[in-house]
């Protein structure tokens, strides 16, 4: 069958809109769920690395738990099983709001702040043990050790990583439009479904999507060797 | 050696020029593999479903296309699609015809050709029974539930502007949506409402309302530009209503003794 190529149609007027406005959701999911996965992951990390057992535990059954489970299933888990958990007030509540957008971010966070935690645990291992043997002597205590003194080193070491688990996170959004929040992989769908010119519509979106990796990537790695003067091996 | 691959690449290119006639007509496709491949739901009562029971995929639309099977005397093979599938899958030669639910809309000409209509419906709402949503109009400010690459979404959203609608994958998804209290409402055609209420514990909690939003014709797809297979599609149709066949298989699924009754109000286009 001959086809039609035509990406005028796909990236202007009407359909250009729904891209634009997909890649500001997916911008702005992915924006929210790095920072929040982010910290989220730094704290696991130290408590996983604490003296206190309780906390440790937790959070290396937190790591394990959101690592070794599939993230679409996790989506649902926050999505629909959400409802039988909380008290129907509070679901109400929620299901006024962006219950969606929500649960995205929080679905992306939480699995990817697992992974984050243990490249940023890796990172603080990678730090000479009298190190903090050293700030805690000078009369730091634990957390004041882990702010000042390791965590500054063990970021350095770890921004290649953690620029990896950012990518993942932001290509790991566009299955956030399986419960309905409009990125810009639904959007791309949705053009199909208007127009069948489906070629086009993921062409763009693919190239939007490398686009922002790239930009995410070379951003980082500017970061590390300008602000931070680590050389790229 | 050279020549030996060059020489097997020429014979490939012939092989592929020489099978092309045989691509070109479904018909003489279909007799001469013995199948007919059909795309159909699985997840939509009652047009096509998995039966609990004996784990098979049945419905209406998979008793019409075994009718349409035995005219061609070829066996029937069934591969599920979805809404958002069915059209790809078949200008890729997936599948043979699609019988999914699938409303006759002048976009989709572009890319597949439409048997005559075989099921008649129209667009409307399933809400909670008493939930005070009686129409499009009380739709304003809520959310709507439906299912991603259907006509109903953009139907609804041009009835009442200011809803939200959210897009599932399935309408089992949609309905749990329902039932949890994210949308107020499912929107799809009322045959396919019918069916997801009846899928309910309580279906008497449940009600359909509304005025039609626009109406919906489905028809048989099948590949752009053969008009050989749709003469044949369109005819065979027409023989089934005709001869009663049409209505047997339509009161085995909608009748009144079904749970998913639905008067039969229109009537087919019959060519003299």
């Amino acid at each position: 069958m001959a086809y039609q190529f035509d990406f005028g149609q796909v990236v202007s007027g009407e359909y250009g809109q729904w891209i634009l406005s997909g890649l500001g959701v997916t911008l702005q999911i992915s924006g929210i769920s790095i920072v929040l996965s982010l910290a989220l992951g730094t704290v696991i990390a130290v408590l996983r690395l604490s003296k206190v057992k309780p906390l440790v535990w937790f959070a290396a059954s937190f790591t394990e738990f959101f690592r070794n489970t599939p993230l679409l299933v996790q989506i649902f888990f926050w999505y629909f099983g959400s409802y039988s958990v909380l008290p129907e007030a509070v679901n109400q509540w929620l299901y006024a709001r962006d219950f969606e957008f929500a649960c995205g971010v929080i679905a992306l966070t939480v699995y990817t702040a697992a992974f984050i935690a243990e490249e940023i645990r890796s990172g603080i291992f990678s730090i000479p043990k009298n190190q903090l043997e050293a700030s805690r002597a000078c009369g730091l205590s634990f957390l004041q050790a882990m702010a000042y003194v390791i965590l500054p080193q063990a970021f350095r070491v770890i921004i290649p990583p953690l620029i990896s688990q950012f990518l993942n996170l932001i290509k790991n959004s566009s299955l956030v439009m399986t419960i309905g929040v409009m990125d810009l992989t639904y959007m791309a769908r949705q053009i199909e479904a208007h127009t069948f010119h489906g070629f086009e519509a993921f062409t763009v979106s693919t190239l939007i999507y490398l686009t922002i990796s790239l930009i995410v990537s070379l951003g980082v790695n500017l970061y590390n060797r300008r602000v931070l003067h680590v050389r790229s091996r | 050696m050279r020549k030996a691959a060059r020489l097997t690449v020429l014979a490939c290119l012939f092989t592929l020029v020489a099978a092309m006639p045989a691509l070109a007509g479904k018909l003489d496709d279909i007799k001469s593999r013995g199948t007919l491949v059909a795309g159909v739901k699985d997840s939509q009562r009652p047009f096509g479903f998995v039966d609990e029971k004996t784990n098979q995929i049945v419905g209406f639309e998979i008793d019409l296309m075994q009718a349409l099977a035995t005219r061609l005397n070829a066996k029937l093979e069934l591969k599920p699609v979805t809404s958002s599938t069915r059209i790809p899958m078949l200008t890729q030669g997936a599948v043979d015809i699609v019988a999914a639910t699938m409303t006759h809309k002048k976009e989709r000409e572009d890319q597949i050709d439409f048997s005559i209509t075989y099921f008649m419906t129209g667009q409307k709402l399933l809400v909670k029974k008493d939930g005070g949503i009686k129409s499009v109009a009380d739709l304003a400010g809520k959310k709507v539930g439906s299912v991603k690459g259907s006509t109903s979404e953009q139907n609804v959203k041009k009835a009442q502007p200011d809803c939200t609608v959210i897009s599932f994958e399935t309408y089992p998804e949609a309905f749990l949506a329902l039932k949890q209290g994210k949308v107020q409402a499912v929107t799809t055609d009322e045959s396919i409402l019918v069916g997801i209420k009846n899928s309910d514990d309580k279906p008497e909690a449940w009600d359909i309302v509304g005025e039609y939003i626009s109406p919906e014709p489905y028809g048989l797809g099948v590949a752009e530009n053969d008009s050989d297979f749709r003469d044949f599609v369109n005819a065979a149709l027409m023989d089934m209503w005709e001869k009663g066949e049409y209505q047997k298989i339509y009161d085995k699924w909608f009748g009144k003794t079904t749970k998913d009754y639905l008067p039969l109000t229109w009537k087919m286009e019959l060519w003299p």
